[in-house]
């Protein structure tokens, strides 16, 4: 039977701010646990919520980013429930008036381009972190507090690609913005994915599940894969889909059940009263707005118009802010957009890889790599010589220097490269002979004769001219 | 309040008076030795030297702070609610943490889980509540001024019934920030004194906005003392008929026509005005709903994790519900439950939301008043204080009196301040006069209450505790 997947997916995204969402306390990941908070990330008794601007500024450029239509009043929620993670024994987010309604992002798929509808952006604060140890729970309520926006998709998605799609953009335009560090594997950006499956022409739509504890993108594809695949199994064996909460175990690549959800409880939401409505300066929104930092896409655009380079290298140059940055200082030297490119994604990229550094991290200087593709425009190395100079410029060393300094120059003075074609050919009566009876391979066999004898320095352009010009001479 | 020099030896009188008459009013949950305080005495402020008392859910870093309540009886706070911070800073030294109704949830002064405190007019009978220890501290003559709080009354009658001014100013005027809260939209932060003039000295140094309390206005602090007018010439005051005709003591009615036959005397225009009565009746069920469903809420952080009496359990979960379950008192539980109910989703409409639309209409109707009058006034309770066992279950909503003992929630539902004042007395036991005035017109209404104190004749008024 053929069955239609029906794929939503939750993100909660921290924010990037100096202090807490709503207390003074630094906000920071990887501190000495119970360091950073205060009274109110704790829930002392009489301690009171005060909301961080700087949060809002950034969940509005996040909605306008993904264009929500922002509500200019910002109201929030009490969700009352009790766990130990929750220090109020409620959380404040919200509930009834998000931030952003009705937006989307575009992914790519391979029928072409397809919008994936965002129900909502609401902000609220993060809980603090657990521990669980064989005989006791501990508690880091650095977690607690810090500012969060929670990204609600409408269930547009229909493939595990798909999943992996929107979520890969939707962290793309967040990183972009600099709102959050977007780091799956640390948690400042967590995805649930909503999973369910019904026969082709169903009326209404599966059972779903939920899957949490996903870190990384591509397991978003992998889990996601799994349980449209578990569902199905189910179904045909004429079983139910249970409306359950899973994980995802990287280990087996399956998803495991957490627990069971059996009706909804009731968190018995209600207005916030210790924050009156706060209606935001229609300025201060437009102030946001026009001074946003450049989003993936029109990157994507101005790359296509003003350095004429194509859909894949653009694609995958984006997709590392900090590479694409890194090119662009690098374009401030060059003419050659298409050869800085092909630098930074093939040989300083495997570079990087084998050193487990990044771009950021790395010696290398963008005005360097403008002069090594300038030293190889130029004709003053080969592109073959380059590639021994990729430790020096990896380490910071001028191009030219290393060059140099390793002997490594083009031969481009044309008596002297007549001089050695002369006398390859003189030496290889055969090979013209060939030539003469239309075996053009011949010409490669003299170009390679004469780069050895020039011990790789010869400009294999010019050699190649020449030995045709002198084949076509000698057997005229 | 002016302290004439020897800060040291007044607080410490104070405190030793306060410890003297703990055994008959058990007015106070934990004393505070004022000698640290005294030896940071700022060179100047307002209260330099006055020896002050705190209701007990004032936050003190270091000092235990109880709300009343057992789960929360062995709770240091880790940092000073504003007001302890501005109080200091004017140079008030605390003495004594006031004993109240559990986490401020009551109107008795009953249920403190030091038991209950007595009036110093007549110590068989209660303080009223839930700031019932700081009424009595005051009132007994201990220090002139205390700190309580008020979510439907719980400065203001007490203060009717221990014959000291009782002030609610306008809500966001202090900032509660530090107040262990009851239920956050009708908290007020508030306090005794026993002269008009020190209530205006008070509100001065405990006005002002605080960063950390969203809700606290940045609206400048007038100096109400050089401010204050007794001159009632062009003051418009209405008495609401509804509290009066409700009142079936015919001496308090006696009593306060008298009063207002005065204030007409001094050149104010008294009129009767009658709000709906159906609207009256229904301040004590909405104020009841929208107090519990906040409280539920904002005390689901006493669950034992972090702070407060833990009792232990299986795991987590478990140890959060023993907790609550030993750490509350049967009023509190009940109050929780019937919270939780009207938050519940099947029932929000039908009772929160419902409830906070009758808040809103209360709300427009005082404002339409207010467009006529300058002030609302009426008896702040039709008898004295009750004696203490005749009030075995303070909890259930009865019709008796209803309108006359419940209506000044008005004030919290509207935010207006509002005042109690000593009105006269019966059988040697004080009643009070509640006056309710437009937002921000606190001057207004110190200056009304200094005309009638001037009437009455009760300035710097104490009891003599037998």
């Amino acid at each position: 039977m053929e069955y239609n997947v029906t794929i939503g997916i939750e993100i909660h995204v921290e924010l990037k701010t100096n202090t807490k969402m709503f207390s003074g306390a630094p906000a920071s990941f990887g501190r000495r646990a119970n360091t950073c908070t205060n009274e109110v990330d704790l829930g002392q008794p009489g301690a009171m919520p005060c909301l961080n601007r700087e949060a809002v500024r950034e969940a509005v450029e996040a909605c306008t980013a993904l264009h929500l239509t922002i509500d200019p009043v910002v109201r929030f929620d009490r969700k009352n429930y009790y766990y130990s993670d929750l220090a109020k024994g409620f959380q404040i987010t919200q509930q009834f008036h998000p931030l952003g309604r009705n937006g989307y992002v575009m992914i790519d798929t391979p029928k072409g381009p397809k919008k994936i509808r965002i129900n909502r952006i609401h902000m609220e604060e993060d809980t603090a972190k657990q521990f669980h140890m064989t005989k006791v729970s501990l508690l880091d309520f650095n977690r607690s507090g810090i500012p969060l926006i929670e990204i609600v998709s409408e269930p547009d998605m229909t493939s595990g690609q798909e999943a992996e799609a929107y979520v890969s953009e939707l962290r793309q335009t967040l990183y972009y913005l600099g709102v959050s560090d977007c780091k799956m594997e640390e948690g400042s950006m967590r995805c649930d994915v909503n999973v369910s499956i019904a026969p082709i022409g169903a009326e209404h739509l599966g059972t779903k599940n939920e899957i949490k504890n996903l870190n990384s993108i591509a397991n978003i594809g992998k889990a996601v894969d799994y349980e449209v695949e578990r569902q199905k199994k189910l179904l045909e064996a004429g079983e139910k889909v249970q409306q359950e909460t899973r994980r995802f175990d990287e280990a087996s690549g399956t998803t495991v059940m957490m627990r069971r959800k059996e009706g909804n409880v009731d968190y018995k939401f209600f207005p916030e009263p210790n924050i009156f409505p706060i209606r935001l300066d229609p300025e201060w929104i437009r102030g946001i707005q026009a001074s946003m930092p450049e989003l993936p896409e029109a990157r994507r655009q101005r790359y296509a118009k003003e350095y004429g380079l194509g859909e894949h290298d653009i694609n995958i140059l984006i997709a590392n802010k900090e590479m694409s940055e890194f090119f662009e200082q690098a374009m401030k030297g060059s003419k050659n957009p298409k050869g800085i490119c092909n630098w930074l994604l093939s040989d300083i990229s495997a570079w990087l890889n084998r050193h487990e550094q990044t771009i950021v991290t790395c010696q290398l200087k963008p005005q360097n790599l403008a002069k090594l593709v300038a030293m190889i425009d130029d004709g003053k190395i080969s592109s073959k010589q380059a590639k021994e100079l990729v430790d020096d410029l990896m380490e910071g060393r001028d191009p030219e220097q290393a060059a140099s300094a390793k002997g490594l120059q083009q031969l481009s003075d044309t008596s002297a490269i007549d001089q050695m074609v002369s006398e390859v050919l003189t030496a290889n009566p055969q090979a013209i002979a060939d030539f003469a009876a239309g075996k053009d391979k011949a010409v490669g066999f003299l170009v390679g004769q004469v780069m050895k004898r020039s011990r790789g320095q010869a400009n294999p352009a010019m050699v190649s001219e020449r030995v045709r010009a002198e084949l076509k001479k000698r057997t005229a | 309040m002016k302290n004439a020099g020897g800060a040291a030896e007044r607080c410490q009188d104070a405190y030793a008076e306060a410890q003297k008459l703990q055994e008959k009013l058990n007015d106070v949950i934990t004393f505070v030795d004022p000698a640290e305080q005294l030896e940071h005495l700022p060179e100047q402020g307002l209260m330099r030297g006055v020896p002050i008392a705190l209701k007990d859910n004032v936050n003190t870093k270091g000092i235990r702070t109880t709300a009343g309540s057992r789960i929360l009886s062995n709770y240091v706070p880790v940092y000073n609610a504003d007001i302890a911070d501005r109080l200091a800073a004017a140079g008030a030294v605390c003495i004594a943490k006031t004993s109240m109704d559990e986490l401020a949830m009551g109107g008795t002064n009953l249920t403190c889980f030091t038991g209950a405190a007595h009036n110093p007019w007549d110590v068989r009978r209660m303080t009223g509540g839930s700031s019932g220890g700081s009424a009595a501290i005051v009132a007994s003559g201990v220090v002139p001024m205390a700190i309580g709080s008020d979510t439907g009354d719980s400065v203001r009658k007490p203060a009717a019934y221990c014959g000291v001014v009782g002030v609610k100013p306008t809500y966001g005027r202090i900032s509660r920030y530090g107040i262990i809260p009851y239920a956050s939209s009708l908290d007020h932060v508030g306090y005794f004194t026993r002269s008009i003039k020190d209530a205006c000295i008070s509100l001065q140094v405990l006005a002002g906005r605080d960063d950390r309390d969203m809700t606290s206005s940045d609206r400048p602090v007038p100096d109400y003392l050089a401010e204050l007018s007794d001159d009632m010439h062009g003051k418009r005051i209405a008495v609401i008929g509804n509290v009066v005709e409700s009142i079936q003591n015919e001496k308090t009615v006696k009593m306060f026509n008298d009063l207002m036959d005065q204030l007409r005397a001094r050149g104010a225009e008294v009129d009767v005005y009658q709000f709906d009565e159906d609207l009256m009746r229904a301040i004590l069920p909405a104020y009841y709903l929208i107090a519990n469903c906040e409280a539920t809420s904002n005390h689901s952080n006493l669950d034992g994790i972090r702070f407060g009496v833990r009792e232990e359990g299986e795991d987590m979960q478990a140890i959060m519900t023993n907790s609550r379950t030993k750490g509350f008192g049967p009023l509190i539980r009940r109050r929780f439950v019937i919270g939780s109910y009207g938050l519940f989703q099947e029932n929000q409409e039908r009772l929160f939301r419902k409830a906070q639309k009758v808040r809103r209409k209360i709300v427009e109707a005082m404002m339409e008043c207010f467009r006529s009058y300058d002030c609302l006034i009426a008896p702040a309770s039709g008898e004295i204080a009750p004696l203490i066992d005749t009030k075995a279950d303070q909890d259930q909503l009865s019709s008796d009196y209803l309108v006359a003992e419940n209506y000044m929630a008005m004030g919290n539902f509207s935010g207006c301040p509002s005042m109690t004042v000593p009105m006269g007395f019966e059988e040697g036991c004080p009643l009070g006069i509640n006056l309710t005035c437009r937002p921000w017109e606190e001057g207004t209404m110190f200056g009304i209450g200094r005309a009638i104190e001037e009437i009455t004749g009760y300035e710097n008024l104490h009891a003599e505790v037998k």
